[in-house]
């Protein structure tokens, strides 16, 4: 009885802390980075076109539904309306080639949702990138069926990374920064729309749903260390802007190293995180048996994030 | 029928891989296709039986502070004997498994099963043992091989089951490949753990691969 006349009419209320919220949800930041998102599908859809919508809807639809199935089988809330797990899927599909097979689509992103995530719990479980998980069992599985050169035949873009890869340094010698700049290159399908995913960035950072430390130290250890192959010999190694505009790194400086889960959480373990992102891309791209192995860089980084969240500030008075 | 009950331990509810989690390094290495994992497992077999049974023979003459070193001993004459037979009657299988085969001497499986059952116990018995583990350890990494095996390639036992669209995961085969089916096969053992418990009416174990015991090596278990 008593409860009933509490409920329908809350006089003075008790309730235990905490009391104020500042607003922000999960489903709040999803919904921004879905708009962070957006100039990087319109730029997507405008160099492919159809096929691109294809993969980026199957991939979106998949992640989806392998999340509600795997709540429902570990019996757990089903929170699939926090969007998390349309971002995983957009985001996977930004890795794939346009032309994709469908069970590709359909299994690469089954496999990022179950093993990058929910194997882990639910969101905010996985120490590793989801994305690069699926990215990664993909490129192991069917080198071939994920290779954007083996899938887009029908296409007049150059695929840059592939030309530094079998024909050296010269044959990028002359490749335009705008046009990578503005995605005039065959690459993933989203990862190359470089100036879009920049924006979205920025839209990101504007936001506050990331910090600057990541972003700012791993672009500068991409131009730093490709600077220092680049000062040490301009004929064999490509220009450290080069490395940054082509491939996912825009990409995964922006949205895959900066993910909420499994980067570190302090100042300095960030800046060191984002250095050593930086400095693994360069050397995979230089050095790997992948024309693009960045998503690798990002694995192995988020292998030292426990490390990095040992850095941090003393409270006062610890000994 | 104390035998029978150190025989069939092995099988079930002590099956080595994956419910003592014991000799995890052939498990993840050899298993890429089922005829290694079966290849592996005989001449586990093999080694485990007969150290079980040469350990429980000595065990009253050997020094209690140099023990590991004669149960490593033991288990080294034999591993070089297993190389030298399937060197003699299984060449191409002795190639696939290579580093492996000697690799047998290290495998904590046997050290294992010498110091927390053989060492202690009577020559029937102590065989008893061995041999359950043995060929627990045999149908795992069959099992596992032939998982692997069967999504990595289409093929079990290099007879084609998967054929027409499938496209083979080559991941299964690869080295995650083994980790990822090595942990979903555990996750389903204690998924039928939990399941068993709760058709008893026990409450459901919190970590049913793990436990006291599990292990006989130490004075915890019952």
């Amino acid at each position: 009885m008593a409860k009933k006349s509490l409920s329908t009419a809350p006089f003075l209320t008790v309730a235990s802390a905490p009391h104020m919220h500042c607003g922000t949800s999960i489903k709040g930041m999803m919904s921004t980075i879905l708009l962070a998102l957006l100039p990087a599908v319109i730029g997507a859809v405008y160099w492919y076109g159809m096929e691109a919508i294809r993969v980026m809807a199957l991939s979106i639809a998949t992640a989806v539904i392998v999340e509600a199935l795997c709540s429902k089988i570990m019996e757990k809330e089903v929170r699939v309306d926090d969007y998390h797990a349309v971002v995983t899927g957009l985001l996977f599909a930004f890795i794939l080639p346009a032309g994709a097979e469908w069970w590709l689509v359909v299994s690469g992103s089954a496999v990022t949702m179950v093993l990058g995530k929910m194997l882990w719990g639910n969101f905010g479980g996985a120490p590793i990138s989801a994305v690069a998980v699926g990215w990664a069992f993909c490129i192991v599985s069917w080198p071939v069926y994920i290779n954007v050169d083996a899938t887009m035949l029908n296409t007049t873009l150059v695929n840059p990374l592939t030309q530094l890869r079998y024909f050296g340094v010269e044959s990028v010698a002359d490749a335009s920064m705008y046009n990578l700049f503005i995605g005039d290159q065959l690459g993933a399908l989203g990862a190359v729309q470089v100036g879009a995913l920049l924006l979205g960035g920025l839209i990101l950072l504007a936001r506050r749903v990331i910090t600057w430390e990541i972003p700012v130290a791993t672009i500068a250890a991409v131009l730093i260390t490709g600077g220092i192959y680049y000062a040490i010999d301009p004929e064999m190694y490509a220009n450290p802007l080069f490395h940054l505009f082509t491939g996912s790194t825009m990409l995964s400086i922006f949205f895959l190293l900066t993910d909420f889960t499994s980067t570190p959480n302090t100042r300095g373990g960030k800046i060191l995180f984002g250095l050593m992102a930086g400095f693994l891309i360069i050397l995979i791209r230089t050095y790997g048996q992948y024309p693009d192995g960045v998503l690798f860089a990002v694995l192995l980084a988020n292998m030292i994030t426990p490390l990095c969240d040992m850095i941090k500030p003393k409270p006062f008075g610890a000994r | 029928m104390a035998m029978w009950k150190e025989f069939s331990k092995g099988l079930w509810a002590e099956l080595p891989p994956f419910r003592l989690l014991l000799g995890l390094c052939p498990t993840l290495a050899v298993t890429t296709t089922a005829e290694n994992g079966f290849g592996m497992g005989m001449a586990v077999v093999f080694v485990i039986t007969l150290s079980s049974f040469i350990v429980s023979l000595i065990r009253k003459i050997i020094p209690k502070k140099v023990r590991i070193a004669c149960y490593i001993t033991v288990a080294a004459s034999l591993v070089v004997s297993v190389e030298l037979l399937m060197q003699a009657y299984a060449y191409p299988l002795y190639q696939q498994l290579g580093i492996f085969v000697p690799l047998i001497v290290v495998n904590c499986l046997i050290l294992g099963r010498a110091e927390a059952f053989a060492g202690k116990n009577p020559v029937h018995l102590a065989v008893a043992d061995g041999l359950g583990m043995g060929i627990g350890f045999t149908l795992s990494l069959t099992f596992l091989g032939a998982v692997r095996e069967l999504f990595g390639t289409g093929y079990v036992f290099g007879v084609e089951i998967l054929s027409g669209s499938f496209e083979p995961v080559e991941f299964m085969i690869a080295a995650p490949g083994a980790f990822v089916a090595l942990g979903l096969i555990l996750a389903g053992m204690n998924y039928l753990s939990i399941v068993k418990a709760k058709r008893r009416g026990e409450p459901a174990p919190e970590n049913p691969s793990t436990g006291c015991h599990a292990c006989r090596a130490c004075a915890g278990h019952k």
